[in-house]
């Protein structure tokens, strides 16, 4: 058996790549194609919103020039052509989930397995730790090839139909400057990933270092003499890009430096320092704070805090956002007779910043599905780590645990759900929007119920099939972002639209929220929950 | 005498694999049971049903007459655990854990705690995430240790620790054993549980096959025999229970079961010149049970 003794020197140096690409490949094509969705749902919906030339040209009117919009989603070109309002819809939403993901990719790949442990073992292996870095990178730009693969099939496949008509060349160049921002935020993962001392610590730098770049442009976009501002951030060059609307392919050029760059700082950096060390520590002995760590309760608040002021901090912004641009917004779309539809095909009526806000709190329902579909992952976690292993051992019940933990989740959506709410009021106040606090709040109120049910759901699959429970609550999540893209291209498709929990609210405040649904998915998604602390309470735990 | 632990068949299957068949099993108050068995054996399975972490497939576990299954937080108000493997919150410091798990036990000595750590050479300012394997060993051991709890369950408790560590570990049972608690001490390394145990239990596969003293166990096994003869060897074939037996010129290694008598008779006659005698060591009662290699017959990986 001499061949089979013989060491795979090539194998083993590709493994670091070959499973970092298999995990992050996985993901890149399901974002990929969520991005792709999302392109290919703007574009084919633009006719049938504003179908004639005198809307669009209104629509153009109303937007272009409007600071508080440009501010927010940057700079609005050409919105009277299918391609201008495609660049604006779906450009800055891709353009963010595109950084976050590759952000958290790279972390997850380098830095969390260094915090796993497994790094070490690589690394005692045939491959050096600067190799192992540098066979990570190709990975991870495997993953980013998939992601590019799958949004631009999709956007190059809307792009023919003879209802938007967008060149090859055009969505190739819109698929690529778009996920140009999951290439660089990885390869700020990965940098960030050699700094700090642990993932979680990565993740809060790599996050600050997006904040920031974010907010430079933001400044860039809202002032013209700030313009040049635009190119001290690398959201800003993808907004230099201009795709669809005259692209300047120039400004790819700090893209790909700041990639290269960072990507062989950071294999020099792994290749010199120690396994396991950063060369920032955050705080590793910080005075004991116990306040919270009296109870297994305590100890759940302690743990999901930073989670849930994160998520309803965002909820706040978003609400925020939707009440600035309401009134702006409510004008502009007056009139469109395809808007006004689609706010109907959703139950609500009439137009204006009400309207408008009907129409985008629906997004806020998404924003809190996912936050919980968050929190069910993390209960699945503190499972499978072992970490619930230590207080089981002890006296406490596994049903307070889970009372406790969903309940946390609960409190999550209503309170974001309401600040949401009371956020999108201050915003519209400020821009003397005729809407009621009550209504806003109502607004806010109303997109809890679906959040309720996937939290339900999410408990349940936990109590009986914990393995398959953040599988199983995430993809609910993405079946009804999917449902709802295919509901806005086929118009209506009621028994589909029916299977998302998402669908199912009311646009508050153009329309009365609709009680009897709400009342049920509370009503399901609390049964569940309450099946799924029962079941828990009589099966085994299981490890990861 | 109250008994800590007692089980009546209990069993646990995982799909095809039975992890632990039927296991009959007492363990008064006091005493300190040694629980051993190659990697797969079904111990850590046996401590989990104890502590009601996983179902029993059939059969029931009682700690101090506490259906364990049934009801485990009234049972784990008399029970510390300590697990092999130290997963703890990587956020929180030492200071925050021990607070944190000594207020959910519901019980802590915390001169023992204190003097605990003091022991183990541990420093609790650090956030858990930065200790190495051996300090988040004995992070989770002063846990388990501090609350004086009536039943320590230790399932390989000194892994990653050093030898110096697992001196002031072997203290710890000592003292544990004077004060009256029970243990159950689950491990691989033989010189730890032949110092410290009263009783030995042996799992093989799943199923319990022996359980005894070391004492009783020694004395029905074989005895390790060495000679130096003042001549050649004799004809030993009609000595009875004789086994391994090795001649190399005037010398003779060889193992006895039951009386040496008819051997120190056969010698006798050829004139010995020196010879020692020795009871097993719990390694070699432990590999005679298991073959050379360790392993049983069909182990499985079932813990």
């Amino acid at each position: 058996m001499r061949h089979s003794e013989r060491y795979d020197e090539r194998g083993a140096a590709r493994a670091v790549a070959v499973t970092t690409a298999r995990r992050v490949g996985r993901q890149g094509l399901l974002w990929g194609l969520l991005f792709g969705g999302t392109i290919a749902a703007s574009a084919t919906s633009y006719s049938g919103l504003v179908p004639t030339a005198a809307a669009r040209e209104r629509l153009a009117l109303s937007f272009e020039g409007n600071t508080a919009w440009a501010a927010l989603f940057g700079p609005l070109r050409r919105l009277d052509t299918v391609a201008g309002y495609t660049a604006y819809k779906s450009g800055m939403f891709v353009i963010i989930l595109a950084a976050i993901w590759g952000l958290f990719a790279a972390t997850r790949s380098l830095r969390g397995e260094e915090d796993a442990g497994r790094w070490e073992i690589l690394c005692a292996g045939h491959t050096t730790r600067g190799r192992a870095a540098a066979q990570a990178a190709v990975g991870l730009g495997a993953g980013f090839a998939l992601l590019w693969a799958a949004t631009a099939l999709l956007s190059v496949s809307a792009g023919a139909s003879s209802k938007v008509g967008i060149g090859i060349g055009a969505a190739l160049f819109f698929a690529t400057a778009l996920c140009s921002a999951a290439a660089m935020f990885m390869a700020i993962g990965m940098f960030v990933g050699q700094l700090a001392a642990s993932r979680r610590d990565a993740n809060l730098i790599g996050a600050g270092v997006l904040a920031g770049s974010y907010l430079v442009r933001m400044a860039a976009d809202s002032d013209p003499g700030l313009a040049w501002l635009r190119w001290a951030s690398p959201i800003g060059w993808i907004e230099e890009l201009r795709p669809l609307t005259g692209s300047k392919p120039l400004a790819f050029i700090p893209v790909v430096a700041l990639v290269v760059m960072l990507v062989a700082l950071s294999v020099w950096i792994a290749a010199r320092r120690d396994v396991g060390a950063g060369a920032f520590a955050i705080g590793e002995t910080p005075k004991p704070r116990t306040r919270l760590l009296g109870s297994q309760a305590g100890l759940t608040l302690r743990l999901t805090r930073p989670t849930v002021v994160a998520w309803t901090a965002a909820l706040v912004a978003t609400g925020l956002v939707f009440g600035l641009v309401a009134q702006a917004a409510g004008s502009a779309l007056r009139g469109i007779r395809g808007i006004e539809r689609a706010i109907q095909r959703l139950g609500g009526s009439g137009s204006g910043a009400a309207s408008y806000l009907g129409f985008v709190f629906v997004i806020a329902a998404g924003l809190m599905a996912i936050a919980v579909a968050g929190q069910i992952a993390s209960i699945r976690n503190e499972e499978a780590s072992g970490h619930l292993d230590h207080l089981f051992v002890r006296p406490v019940e596994r049903w307070r645990w889970l009372t406790v933990r969903l309940g946390v989740g609960l409190g999550l959506v209503a309170l974001a759900g309401l600040l949401a709410g009371v956020a999108a009021w201050v915003g519209a106040a400020s821009q003397h929007a005729d809407v009621g606090l009550g209504e806003l709040v109502k607004a806010g109120l109303n997109v809890v119920p679906p959040a309720v049910f996937v939290l339900g759901i999410g408990g349940l699959v936990f109590g009986i099939l914990p393995r398959a429970s953040i599988g199983v609550v995430y993809g609910i999540v993405v079946w009804s972002f999917l449902v709802e893209v295919v509901a806005a291209v086929f118009d209506s498709n009621h028994w589909l639209r029916d299977t998302s929990p998402l669908l199912h609210v009311a646009p508050v405040p153009a329309a009365e929220p609709n009680v009897q649904a709400a009342v049920w998915l509370i009503v399901l998604g609390l049964a569940a929950a309450a099946a799924g602390i029962w079941s828990f309470e009589r099966r085994d735990l299981v490890g990861a | 005498m109250e008994t800590a632990i007692r089980t009546e068949n209990l069993s646990k299957t995982y799909g095809t694999t039975r992890a632990l068949v039927s296991l009959n099993l007492e363990v008064p108050r006091g005493e300190v049971l040694g629980y051993l068995g190659p990697n797969g054996a079904g111990k850590t399975t046996t401590i989990r049903l104890l502590l009601g972490l996983v179902r029993a497939t059939v059969g029931r576990a009682e700690i101090f007459g506490i259906d364990a299954q049934a009801n485990p937080v009234e049972a784990h108000r008399r029970v510390a655990y300590v697990p092999g493997e130290a997963n703890l919150w990587p956020q929180l410091t030492g200071w925050e854990t021990l607070y944190l798990l000594g207020r959910i036990q519901g019980r802590v000595d915390t001169a023992y705690r204190d003097l605990l750590i003091e022991r183990f050479d541990f420093d609790p300012t650090k956030k858990v995430r930065s200790y190495s394997k051996g300090n988040r060993q004995k992070l989770i051991l002063i846990a388990g240790l501090m609350s004086r709890a009536d039943l320590l369950l230790l399932d390989e408790p000194t892994s990653g620790l050093d030898p110096l560590m697992e001196r002031a570990f072997r203290e710890c049972v000592q003292e544990a054993r004077e004060r009256g608690q029970t243990v159950f001490l689950s491990s691989h390394i033989l010189s730890e549980v032949e110092a410290l145990c009263d009783r030995v239990a042996i799992l093989r596969a799943g199923h319990l096959i022996e359980v005894g003293t070391l004492a009783e166990m020694r004395h029905l096994s074989a005895l390790h025999v060495e000679a130096e003869l003042d001549g050649t060897v004799p004809d030993l074939s009609n000595v009875p229970g004789l086994s391994a037996v090795e001649v190399e010129g005037n010398r003779l290694r060889c193992e006895v079961t039951g009386p040496i008598e008819p051997l120190l008779a056969t010698l006798a006659s050829t004139g010995v010149r020196h010879l020692v005698s020795r009871e097993p060591s719990l390694e070699e009662l432990f590999l005679a049970h298991y073959g050379a290699d360790g392993r049983g017959e069909a182990g499985d990986d079932a813990a």
